[in-house]
């Protein structure tokens, strides 16, 4: 006699269980893209010297407010050139959807302000360091986050390149034929 | 994108005529248009409001020609033999600028915000052709908000360019009749009935409206700040960003430019996947706009065979279900009184070694298998061979038990193929169309609006026999309401007066037709006197449709559950087929017996062998040869008994022989009848799988539910009620641990030790199409994208539009007189006063599994209702909300009512849509059709009584039902010329020109 009965038990898994896993799942993307992410590394370090990620974390930490000032200074009357150029880069500026990027970027901002702690140790990480480092959770997110990164990166981007092929000289030519392609 | 469309180019057509070009000599043919002519040729010109679906609408004069010296619209005017029609000079170049000029007058073009702005959009593509890069007219705010009433599309006046696609599409294709444009006000914009709010109205949210806008204007409202890259910005930084748009002095080059790539650049993420839908036997396949699991729009195709840019509330709008968090993720195995969920794993090896164990123990035949005709053909194909080859039974069957198996029945007793007899461009074309016992217009939509066209437009007759007097009823030239289940009578003595007037197709009957004598013996004792007494319907009306029948040159009947939930079902069916013969209204366009089936694949189940006494393409399981190729085939040995039906099933778990069930895509313990006593067997079974999506009615009675994959998340094939067959494209991957019913099917049968090999569903279709007849040369590559066969399809793929042009799939090649006689409905006893009729609702689909997950659907429509006659509800004082119980001898419903002359008298209809008190198979019996056990869903009666006086109205004030639609034929456009501030484009080159002259 089977009456029909609606309580669901849903499985669930352990947070140790879910834990290994998912180191097993980073552990694996770590091995399996290990030059990528020791460069990224490098890069990501450089980046920070120059002082390039506090000034992306400014600009897209606020993208909204940056976008607002940007659009209204630039809706007064001004030279055609100059909103062409701008409305050129706003194209492409529109490719970065900043409501995705903003979480990435305060991730960022969390991990200059740990480097800046540190900046002054003479501490060598070495191999073994490294991996071990990765049972960290903060480090496993953060390598987690850009190895999508470094996949969004690599990805074949040309075909979006309508500017490349845009030179002034041919557009000379397409205006003396009207043509706006 | 102005010439994207490119039909209807005198295709087939004799080019007869010689005219000019521009100077240049070209043929062309009589009847084509100077638009269609130029489509696609280097001469080729604008045109905005021209739609191939809906033909001239003469609104944008952009495409504005001249035509032997004359200025005319290119849409709208057919070329003659010697025409010289000039499409480039100056003064013809100006006056299609003045066109374009007023469009953008009334569009603000901010391309790269827009979210229409993905390639399609018209607007921009003619200006871009049209190479335009200043603005005569600026463009100017129209004084009105935005509408965005309606849950699934919203209507932006201020975008709106008046083109009267829309229009057209609702008044002319769709023929709901819901909007006009309002040419008189000083700025015009799109009306929906009288003015009201879009959520106010009679709009069915079809979705036509916003399939044919070629701007943003009609737009979903799922596309709605999520298509574009920056479609999703802040409304106070938008309007600035608009405003630079507009600033840059250069003009449009830029802007279209930087959109252009934009657009280019959304194609990354937004994906379009062709599909057919799922919700009805119509068949309409489309693209799906999706970016990730979101479902941005349902995109029709003008290629899509079977509706073209149609489609209806439950396809254009109705998938939420996918993304629903009810869905079943994980396979759940029943542990005492929780269902605990578990891995693929666990669940394949209990039902693997609970089949065994009940094989070796009870036999084979204690095992039931029940396909769905939700499910794909190859899914069909497997289910039938899992309990054929691997458990060793016929005991298989699909769910269209419960409607259509009466109508195949009456088809091949008369004419030998269980199929529509054409297609619904027959339906289309047909002088006479009949509609018995179906509520078409809500059942089949799309297929309805063809024939609410028709007969709008091209002077189709229309008769319509219903008890209820719903929409296709209210538009019927002739609409009869013969006494509940008495069908038989009327269209058997209507087929003797004609055969007794000389009325009928001697030849036909002659060439074509046995058992001529036999059926007119039999016919004797259908007088008109008996018939008038039987049907409640007068000699005259009988008459008239007896002429009016054999007068027509072409025929087409339509019926569905009204005909075959009898317990005469099959013999009605028959009935019709034998009056078609009878007026020769087989074998060629525009005629024959479109039994409308009701799932998306109730044709493509039954096609593919889910039936206890036939194999795939009908083959007999009695037959040895059949049974011995099968044998071959797959290795095994198949017994030579038909199996159990569904209805045999539930009575065998009664009875005790039948101890174990696999029923997969259907919530059979809310749609068969009687669903106390289908319950009560459910729980006497020993073992009980059920694969669906969410853990329905049924599923909650199983040992192991499995969680199974939409067609969305699938690959497959489904064939509609024009016995075409189309193929689905996977949009989405599967849920969660949810798989394809086929790859279930596939493992279940391996835990059984199979060995199947399947990788696809395409290697299923490749094995069904070597052992089926029917289906031999179908294959998927013939079925690419928009690709599609109707069945019998021969090995070198040729199709069969229409059955039957080579004689009927006899011996002889003759079709059969079969003789048959009227069943009395089941009668419940006196205290039972009430007729509850039932039947689907338009915006639910079924017990509304799937469409309540809609939100948008379920605001417009909560719950099911009653409704009831005015009549009765002023005998028995009853008000809309007010609360009563209906209870037959089987059971009671607890439902809300409804006052509506839809119904009269004593008759009441229950909509199918409610799996809890309301539920009408609480109420239905266990009697069937006598020949294919069928439920007689529709001889059901019950005894009403009031259990609260007040209540809430169940209808919604923003339900469709409430609407009052505007008629018109189109656009109306002529309003828009005698505008005092309109002048023809070509008259404003003119005065110009003789200004200046």
């Amino acid at each position: 006699m089977a009456k029909a009965i609606k309580n669901v038990r849903k499985q669930t898994l352990s947070a140790e269980e879910k834990r290994s896993n998912d180191l097993r799942e980073v552990e694996d993307a770590l091995i399996q893209n290990k030059t990528a992410i020791l460069q990224t590394l490098e890069i990501m370090n450089h980046m920070n010297e120059k002082g390039i990620l506090p000034l992306l974390n400014g600009l897209f930490g606020q993208g909204d407010k940056v976008m607002d000032i940007a659009v209204k200074a630039m809706d007064k009357p001004e030279n055609t050139n100059t909103l062409k150029n701008l409305l050129l880069l706003l194209g492409t500026l529109g490719m970065i959807n900043v409501k995705q990027l903003e979480p990435f970027l305060l991730k960022i901002d969390a991990g200059i302000a740990r480097v800046a702690e540190y900046k002054d140790t003479d501490e060598k990480t070495s191999y073994f360091d490294l991996v071990r480092s990765l049972k960290d959770p903060e480090i496993n997110k953060a390598v987690t986050i850009l190895m999508q990164f470094l996949k969004g990166m690599g990805q074949e981007t040309e075909h979006y390149e309508k500017t490349t092929g845009d030179t002034p000289e041919k557009r000379a030519n397409q205006s003396k034929e009207k043509t706006l392609e | 994108m102005f010439c994207m469309f490119i039909l209807g180019k005198g295709e087939g057509h004799l080019k007869d005529l010689t005219i000019r070009i521009n100077g240049t000599k070209r043929s062309a043919s009589s009847g084509e248009t100077v638009l269609n002519l130029l489509d696609g040729s280097p001469d080729q010109i604008p045109h905005v409001c021209y739609h191939p679906s809906l033909g001239p609408i003469e609104t944008c004069d952009t495409c504005i020609v001249k035509v032997n010296g004359e200025f005319v619209r290119a849409c709208s005017t057919t070329v003659n033999d010697g025409d010289d029609i000039d499409t480039n000079s100056d003064e013809v170049r100006e006056a299609q600028v003045i066109g374009m000029d007023r469009i953008l007058f009334n569009h603000e073009l901010y391309c790269t915000v827009c979210d229409y702005n993905n390639g399609g959009c018209e607007v921009h593509n003619t200006v871009k052709e049209m190479k335009i890069n200043h603005q005569s007219i600026p463009f100017e705010h129209k004084p009105y908000e935005v509408d965005n009433s309606n849950p699934f599309y919203r209507y932006d006046p201020d975008q709106c360019i008046l083109c009267g696609r829309c229009v057209e599409a609702c008044q002319d294709v769709q023929v709901t009749e819901t909007l006009t444009i309002d040419w008189e006000r000083e700025r015009p914009r799109v009306i929906w009935d009288k003015d009201v709010p879009i959520n106010e109205s009679s709009c069915v949210s079809c979705g036509h409206c916003s399939t044919v806008c070629p701007c943003n204007a009609m737009m979903e409202k799922g596309m709605e700040g999520e298509t574009g890259y920056m479609t999703g910005i802040n409304r106070e930084t938008l309007r600035p960003m608009i405003e630079i748009t507009k600033g840059v002095e250069t003009g449009y080059g830029s802007v279209l430019a930087i959109s252009d790539m934009e657009a280019a650049m959304r194609e990354q993420r937004i994906k379009k996947t062709k599909t057919v839908c799922t919700y009805c036997g119509v068949g309409c396949s489309f693209d799906v706009w999706t970016k990730g699991r979101e479902i941005l729009k349902v995109d029709p195709q003008i290629d899509a065979p079977a509706n073209g840019i149609s489609t209806c509330i439950k396809g254009k709008f109705g998938w939420d279900f996918v993304n629903s968090e009810e869905r079943l993720t994980k396979p759940l195995i029943r542990e005492g009184d929780v269902f605990r969920e578990a891995t693929w794993d666990e669940a394949y090896n209990l039902i693997a070694s609970k089949f065994t164990e009940i094989k070796e123990k009870n036999g084979a035949q204690a095992l039931t298998f029940i396909s769905s005709s939700k499910c794909t053909n190859e899914e069909s194909y497997l289910m039938q061979k899992l309990a054929r080859s691997v458990i060793g039974t016929n005991n298989i069957d699909n769910c269209s038990r419960y409607c259509q198996t009466p109508a195949t029945m009456g088809l091949f007793r008369t004419v030998g193929h269980g199929g529509d007899s054409g297609s619904i461009k027959d339906i289309e074309k047909s002088e006479l169309v009949i509609v018995i016992g179906s509520n078409t217009s809500e059942s089949h939509p799309v297929l309805a609006t063809r024939v609410k066209r028709s007969h709008k437009l091209h002077n189709q007759k229309l008769i319509v026999a219903d008890l209820r007097k719903h929409e296709m009823a209210e538009r019927a030239d002739l609409f009869i309401q013969p006494r509940a289940g008495s069908d038989l009578v009327w269209l058997s003595a209507v087929t003797k007066y004609i055969l007794d007037e000389g009325l009928a197709d001697h030849d036909f009957l002659q060439n074509h037709v046995n058992g001529l004598d036999d059926f007119r013996e039999n016919l004797e004792k259908f007088t008109l006197k008996y018939a008038e007494r039987v049907t409640g319907l007068s000699g005259d009306i009988l008459i008239q449709l007896a002429k009016t029948i054999s007068q027509s040159k072409s025929v087409c009947v339509l019926w569905a559950m009204g005909v075959t939930q009898h317990t005469g079902g099959s013999d009605t069916s028959t009935a019709i087929s034998n009056l078609l013969l009878v007026t020769g209204n087989y074998g060629r366009e525009g005629v024959g017996s479109y039994p409308l089936r009701g799932h998306n694949n109730v044709q493509g189940a039954s096609d593919f062998g889910s039936m206890p006494d036939r194999f795939p393409s009908y083959e007999k399981v009695a037959d040895i040869k059949v049974r011995e190729k099968y044998e071959n085939a797959w290795g095994v040995k198949i017994p030579e008994d038909p199996g159990l039906n569904n209805h045999e099933m539930v009575q065998g778990i009664h009875d005790g022989h039948v101890k174990a069930m696999y029923l997969k895509g259907e919530d059979m313990g809310i749609v068969d009848s009687n669903i106390n006593h289908v319950h009560a067997a459910y729980e006497k079974l020993d073992f009980f799988v059920v694969q669906d999506l969410f853990l329905t009615r049924t599923a909650q009675f199983a040992d192991v539910v499995l969680p199974a994959s939409p067609s969305l998340e699938k690959e497959g094939t489904f064939t509609n009620t024009e016995r075409r067959i189309q193929r689905l494209y996977q949009v989405l991957e599967p849920l969660g641990d949810s798989k394809p019913d086929w790859e279930i099917i596939r493992d279940i049968a391996n835990r059984l030790g199979a060995g199947w090999d399947y990788k696809h569903p395409s290697d299923i279709m490749e094995e069904a199409a070597q052992l089926a007849p029917l289906f031999a040369g179908v294959s998927y590559e013939r079925l690419e994208g928009y690709k599609s066969l109707q069945w019998p399809v021969a090995e070198d793929g040729t199709d069969t539009p229409i059955l039957f042009k080579d004689g009927f799939p006899f011996e002889d090649k003759k079709a059969r007189l079969f003789p048959v006689n009227w069943t009395e409905p089941v009668e419940f006893g006196e205290e039972y006063d009430i007729h509850v009729n039932n039947g689907r609702l338009l915006e639910h689909f079924h017990e509304g599994n799937m469409t309540y997950q809609s939100e948008g659907i379920t605001s417009k429509t909560p719950n099911t209702f009653l409704e009831i006659s005015p009549e009765l509800a002023e005998d028995r004082g009853i008000k809309d909300g007010t609360l009563v119980r209906l209870s037959s001898p089987y059971g009671n419903v607890k439902v809300h009512c409804l006052i509506t002359d839809r119904v009269k008298g004593k008759e009441v209809y229950l909509p199918m849509n409610d799996s809890g008190e309301a539920a009408i198979n609480l109420l239905t019996s266990s009697y069937s059709d006598k020949d294919t056990d069928t439920p007689a869903y529709k001889e059901t009666s019950a005894k009403l009584e009031i259990l609260m006086e007040e209540g809430v109205n169940p209808l919604p004030k923003t339900n469709f039902r409430y609407g009052n639609p505007q008629p018109q034929v189109g656009v109306n456009v002529k309003k828009k010329w005698a505008r005092k501030d309109y002048i023809f484009p070509g008259d404003a080159v003119k005065k110009e020109r003789n200004q200046h002259g």
